[in-house]
């Protein structure tokens, strides 16, 4: 039987905070000096222009990309399981992951030689026109309904992947490489203008979600027992998958599906720093943000000077580990 | 009766010199009927052309493009799902393809329909000579397969001596962009560049081909970079430095021996890689070799 957890205290908070805050700054720095280049800091210093290029306008920029991209998908994760009070829950499945790689997909196979180029504003746009697909199709008479959310979002994703395989069949051999390694997920090194994009948007975006910690926590007792407790549930309902669909796409856009993050993540810090969404939100930023970079260091450098891409580290690590938690969670339920 | 007598005797004559004629025309074993091949690999079918063969060939996968009188035929798809129906439809008695993994379910299936596959390793470079010998061999061209592989070998011994005393340049060989994609030791592009007096940027990566570390590129400086990425219909091919040209410290781009090329005219270890390998010379060592012709950039056929 586990022992209930004692109520978050400040100073408890404080210190999972700054815990992984120290992890996250670990795993920056470990990232940053760490390549496949073997080039270091020092060699800057020394005035090496190609480690300037190497380590300025490749690494160091990926690395942060990486922090971003992570933190925000795990905020987005939290924030969803905690409004569907249900742990499967992730940020993929709102369909907008879906829009977004059709987008993708379809700027590369219709764009020509610009397909590329236009990947992250394509994908970018394709979770947008999910957005609204998905949010007009779940609300009836003025309310978003949380399983009409989750079917109209499984349905879109089924959908858009049945159409990527169609602009699969389509494809040429090089765009076919270009799709197939955007499916699986993986990190570019992004300019300076991307980087503040995405930065500004994880911001404003978990900002607004851990405003609503407190509404999660409210909800863990029902809808009912939230609304008696103040909650505007329509409010937080469209709130959450508005600001969690930012976070998403901004993640599609830029890496492609990273999978396993926004599940993964909110889980095992749920289970380590407990349920309340006050700690869990902004743990989730800095633990997603410093997994990704984490795993992004293990796929430049395993196998270097190959690559591999970020998407299926973070499975090969996410799968196992999510399945030991789920038979953990049976061992320890109650019987009966 | 005597008439009676005649007739009858000159009836059995008849029927004896009938019966001999038949003895004497008893037909032959039927003969073989001709093979009917369809021919998934690119490479294989510059071989079946290049050992007069295409009259045997009925179909072909999507992505043979060269020579024109075979890309003409018809269609059955791509390695990993080629169309059963069309096939059989085309009366196909032998199944050429690839060896890869990608293939093995196709193969399978094939096999299982009495349909003769005959599986090819064109990944590599002795895989490539291989497989010219094998179909000479199995398709009864024997002699013009070994004079074939002869006549490459001893290209390609003549070049290696020319370039065994110049000095190795790094080479690196794209054959994607995005994410960047190389090729890496065991692929034939790793064996053309290094009989041209290249170093594989490479050497040391895992796998014929791999997901490469734009880091690692930009850090090993490569001093030719041959790339054969972009095969959209119309791509710009020559010395130019594309999207290369972002990065002006590395040697390839200062020197100006950045070469896009049509992936067509050297993804395909077949019968013409002795000339991929001459033209490789003349990337990697210009100043030996002379520069590149316009028939070393763009499609076979389109000089």
């Amino acid at each position: 039987m586990r022992r209930p957890r004692p109520p978050l205290s400040a100073r408890r908070a404080a210190g999972w905070l700054a815990g992984l805050g120290a992890l996250l700054l670990l795993a920056v720095a470990a990232g940053a000096a760490l390549g496949a280049s073997g080039l270091a800091w020092r060699d800057l210093a020394a005035g090496d222009g190609t480690a300037r290029l190497v380590l300025l306008e490749v690494r160091l920029p990926r690395v942060l990309l990486a922090a971003l991209l992570g933190g925000g998908l795990a905020v987005a994760g939290a924030a969803l399981q905690g409004l569907f009070r249900n742990p499967l829950a992730d940020p993929y499945v709102l369909g907008i992951a879906g829009g977004a790689s059709l987008g993708g997909v379809l700027a590369v196979v219709l764009a020509g030689a610009a397909g590329a180029r236009l990947v992250p504003a394509a994908a970018f746009a394709g979770a947008l026109g999910a957005l609204v697909l998905v949010e007009r199709l779940a609300t009836s008479r003025g309310r978003l309904d949380l399983y009409a959310l989750l079917l109209t979002g499984a349905v879109l994703n089924a959908f858009s992947g049945a159409l990527i395989f169609f602009l699969q069949s389509v494809a040429s051999s090089e765009q076919l490489h270009a799709i197939v390694f955007y499916l699986i997920g993986r990190l570019p090194s992004p300019p300076p203008r991307t980087l503040l994009f995405t930065a500004l948007a994880t911001a404003v975006a978990t900002a607004a979600l851990v405003r609503r910690a407190c509404d999660y926590n409210a909800l863990a007792l029902g809808e009912e027992g939230a609304a008696q407790l103040g909650v505007d549930l329509e409010r937080l309902k469209r709130a959450t998958f508005g600001w969690a669909s930012l976070l998403t796409a901004v993640a599609v856009a830029a890496a492609g599906p990273i999978g396993f993050v926004g599940l993964l993540l909110p889980h095992l810090l749920r289970l380590a720093a407990g349920p309340d969404h006050r700690l869990l939100l902004p743990a989730a930023l800095l633990g997603g943000g410093a997994f990704l970079v984490l795993a992004d260091l293990a796929a430049r450098t395993l196998l270097a000077p190959n690559e591999l891409p970020v998407g299926v580290l973070t499975a090969l690590l996410g799968g196992p580990f999510f399945l030991w938690l789920l038979r953990r969670r049976a061992r320890e339920a109650p019987d009966g | 009766m005597p008439h009676g007598g005649r007739r009858a005797r000159s009836g059995f004559a008849l029927a004896g010199a009938l019966l001999l004629a038949a003895c004497r025309a008893a037909p032959a074993p039927p003969a073989a009927p001709s093979p009917r091949v369809v021919v998934m690999a690119p490479a294989a079918a510059e071989t079946f052309a290049a050992l007069g063969l295409s009259g045997l060939v009925v179909g072909v996968g999507d992505f043979v493009t060269y020579p024109p009188e075979l890309a003409a035929r018809p269609r059955v798809g791509g390695y990993d799902a080629p169309n059963p129906e069309r096939l059989l439809a085309l009366g196909a008695t032998h199944f050429v393809t690839s060896a890869s993994e990608a293939a093995a379910a196709s193969r399978a299936r094939l096999a299982a329909l009495g349909v003769e596959v005959i599986a090819l390793d064109g990944a590599s470079w002795e895989g490539a000579l291989a497989g010219m010998a094998a179909l000479g061999a199995r398709f009864g061209r024997e002699e013009a397969a070994a004079a074939l592989v002869g006549g490459i070998e001893t290209r390609i011994a003549r070049l290696r001596e020319r370039t065994g005393t110049l000095p190795r340049r790094r080479v690196l060989c794209a054959v994607g962009r995005d994410p960047l994609y190389a090729a890496g030791p065991g692929s034939h592009f790793d064996a053309l560049l290094t009989a041209a007096g290249g170093e594989n940027l490479f050497a040391d990566g895992h796998g014929t081909y791999l997901l490469a570390s734009l880091e690692a590129v930009l850090a090993r400086g490569p001093e030719v970079i041959v790339d054969s990425a972009d095969n959209r219909p119309g791509a710009p091919y020559g010395a130019l430095s594309g999207l290369w040209g972002q990065w002006p410290l590395l040697p390839a781009v200062a020197a100006g021996r950045v070469w896009q090329v049509s992936p067509d005219r050297y993804a395909v270890p077949g019968p013409r890689l002795a000339e991929m390998a001459e033209a490789f010379a003349r990337f990697v060592h210009p100043e030996r070799f002379g520069p590149p012709t316009a028939a070393d950039f763009g499609p076979p056929g389109g000089e």
